[in-house]
């Protein structure tokens, strides 16, 4: 087994690890010839999950992974140590490696940074993050979750607002509906024995995955889609992002769940036009309905 | 959840309706008296009054005048309408003691009401627009000095339509809207310290940034306060006796630091401090504070807090402890 990758953009791999950090303490990593996969999995029944793919061309250069299972390698890691790992990064090096290797009879993610000290002497650091192994058994019981298609996609209003808002209504009850309708319109609702709040976003931008499916005969384009997730959850999510991506798509599987998808592309796209800019990968986020 | 069509529905009563161009003056006035989870709110022509008491022994009252909202509108007839409904089943001792017809009460939750009300200020524990949080500073209750200062600018609609129905908010900021429903509850027999009811014996007018130093000094291991007034030096006193030694603050009847002053009777009176503290909020706000002491020792401080439309009020009336050799009946003996 052998990995092995000079890292040339230690600043996206920072900020994904860094948008994961509020949901777990641990994270899955898969890795494959081509791509990187960061998976969380809070509760396999009822939790939030997190599932990741982001093309290696978009983070690393001479990459060589070698592994008896099709050159696929997988490990668990604290999600804290990496992102400190990663933030050494930051502030000009001039070269960063990644590579898995053992220290101490242990195996560590092990990352090397290159850089310039204020006397121009060239200075390494390298920081070790301890992994635990997976195998490959054990990572085949890790699995996508099976959702049915969404009935409806639109584009999240600024996350900064909706996060506030939510961050308010927290106190008022577990579990909160959120619902969608192919107008662009999106509820939040909380309620408890003494109060009862629904939230209104209005102007949001709807996506037309839905009209080659069958099933968009049976609804009025106004109706509402709904899904009840546990509030929690629903925070955890918003609470990933400081700097918040212009290009979140959610969507509503009624009765099933409420799926974030957050894309990693160039910068400058924002709107449904960020969509097809899928050259880096993507963040998809699952929360699960709450069973009362 | 039924399915809302275009924009959020407006509550449609026909009892009280208000609109608030900004809630912050509301929020504000609010939080001086939120040390308790709920509140009763009376709804009369001239405005809106939001009580709460604690121990029996404390009567906390913010008075938001009809004036402070953008439009109020309540149906007096429609009130008096309901007032006489409810008032059907009953014998006439268990109306309301002394409380006109035409005014509606209602007990709600407050917390959850300002909650409501503070819904589009921003990350938690942050105030949006850039005004100072609350608690310690003069804060005045206009809206953010900066014009331009958009955040923050949270518009409501109130609504109320009646005993067993819900208590409404719609709020709105920069296209996103929110309604709440707040659960009411019928009132049960207020606790009124009837204040009024005896004649005041001292009462002064005093700057609060004094009276603010004043309660910076309190010493807070003390179990009570003591506040003395007299018609010859030092004519105002508050004191304390705590662990590490007594504190005394005391002011003389000066312009500078008295607009006005009046004692038919020296007396001194002790109050719980931890009572009296749960005023500071409404003291933090206010530019000048009157304080009254009636013949039975009860303590009135009203404070006078800038509003956009003039002075607004914030009432506290607390009980006087009765000393451990005085018996109650000694305590009213001194009437």
């Amino acid at each position: 087994m052998r990995f092995r990758t000079l890292v040339t953009n230690s600043n996206l791999l920072l900020r994904v690890v860094q948008s994961i950090d509020k949901l777990s303490k641990s994270a899955m990593l898969k890795l494959t010839p081509t791509k990187l996969h960061i998976i969380v999995v809070t509760d396999l029944d009822s939790g939030l999950q997190l599932w990741s793919d982001i093309a290696v061309d978009a983070l690393f250069s001479e990459y060589q992974i070698e592994s008896v299972h099709n050159n696929e390698i997988y490990l668990e890691f604290n999600i804290d140590n990496l992102q400190r790992a990663l933030r050494s990064t930051q502030g000009g090096a001039l070269g960063v490696t990644l590579k898995l290797t053992k220290k101490q009879g242990l195996p560590v993610l092990s990352l090397t940074i290159r850089s310039q000290s204020a006397s121009g002497r060239e200075i390494s650091l390298c920081q070790d993050v301890p992994v635990r192994m997976l195998t490959p058994q054990q990572m085949s019981q890790i699995r996508e979750p099976m959702v049915p298609d969404g009935n409806v996609h639109f584009m999240m209003p600024p996350l900064n607002n909706v996060r506030s808002i939510a961050e308010r209504m927290k106190g008022m009850g577990e579990r909160v509906a959120v619902s969608a309708n192919r107008e662009g319109e999106m509820n939040v609702r909380v309620a408890n024995d003494l109060v009862d709040i629904t939230t209104y976003f209005r102007g949001l931008e709807t996506l037309a995955y839905d009209t080659t499916q069958e099933h968009t005969a049976d609804r009025e384009a106004s109706e509402f889609y709904t899904a009840v997730v546990d509030m929690k959850h629903f925070v955890k999510f918003l609470q990933s992002y400081h700097v918040a991506p212009k290009n979140i798509v959610c969507c509503i599987v009624e009765g099933y769940a409420v799926m974030f998808y957050v894309y990693i592309g160039s910068a400058g796209y924002s709107g449904a036009a960020a969509l097809n800019d899928t050259a880096c990968g993507s963040l998809t986020y699952f929360i699960p309905v709450r069973q009362v | 959840m039924a399915a809302v069509r275009g924009t959020a529905p407006e509550p449609e009563p026909a009892l009280f309706r208000a609109k608030l161009a900004n809630v912050r003056p509301m929020v504000n006035m609010l939080k001086t008296i939120s040390f308790r989870p709920r509140a009763r709110c009376v709804i009369n022509p001239d405005g809106l009054v939001f009580t709460v008491e604690e121990s029996q022994c404390l009567v906390a009252q913010a008075y938001l005048r009809a004036e402070l909202f953008t439009t109020f509108s309540y149906d007096v007839q429609l009130a008096e309408y309901y007032r006489n409904q409810e008032q059907a089943g009953f014998e006439a001792e268990d109306s309301q003691d002394g409380e006109p017809s035409d005014v509606t009460q209602v007990v709600l939750p407050l917390d959850n009401l300002i909650e409501c009300l503070t819904l589009f200020y921003g990350p938690s524990g942050t105030s949006s627009s850039g005004a100072q949080s609350g608690a310690h500073s003069t804060a005045t209750l206009h809206t953010s000095g900066n014009p331009g200062d958009l955040r923050g600018a949270t518009t409501a609609v109130i609504a109320f339509n009646g005993p067993g129905t819900d208590f409404e908010l719609m709020l709105e900021e920069r296209g996103t809207i929110s309604l709440c429903r707040l659960s009411t509850f019928v009132p049960e027999p207020s606790v009124d310290l009837k204040f009024s009811h005896y004649p005041t014996t001292q009462q002064l007018i005093i700057k609060s940034e004094w009276l603010r130093d004043a309660f910076n000094e309190l010493d807070p291991t003390s179990e009570s306060v003591s506040i003395y007034i007299a018609s010859s030096e030092p004519h105002f006193r508050i004191s304390t006796i705590g662990e590490s030694g007594s504190t005394d603050m005391t002011y003389s009847n000066t312009e500078r630091i008295l607009d006005s002053f009046f004692c038919n009777e020296d007396q001194e009176n002790q109050y719980k401090l931890s009572l009296i503290l749960k005023c500071k909020q409404a003291l933090a706000m206010s530019d000048k504070t009157k304080i009254r002491i009636n013949q039975r020792g009860f303590l009135s401080f009203q404070f006078m807090i800038p509003t956009a439309a003039d002075v607004s009020f914030v009432n506290f009336v607390f009980a006087p402890l009765v000393s451990a050799d005085e018996s109650i009946a000694d305590a009213t003996a001194r009437v």
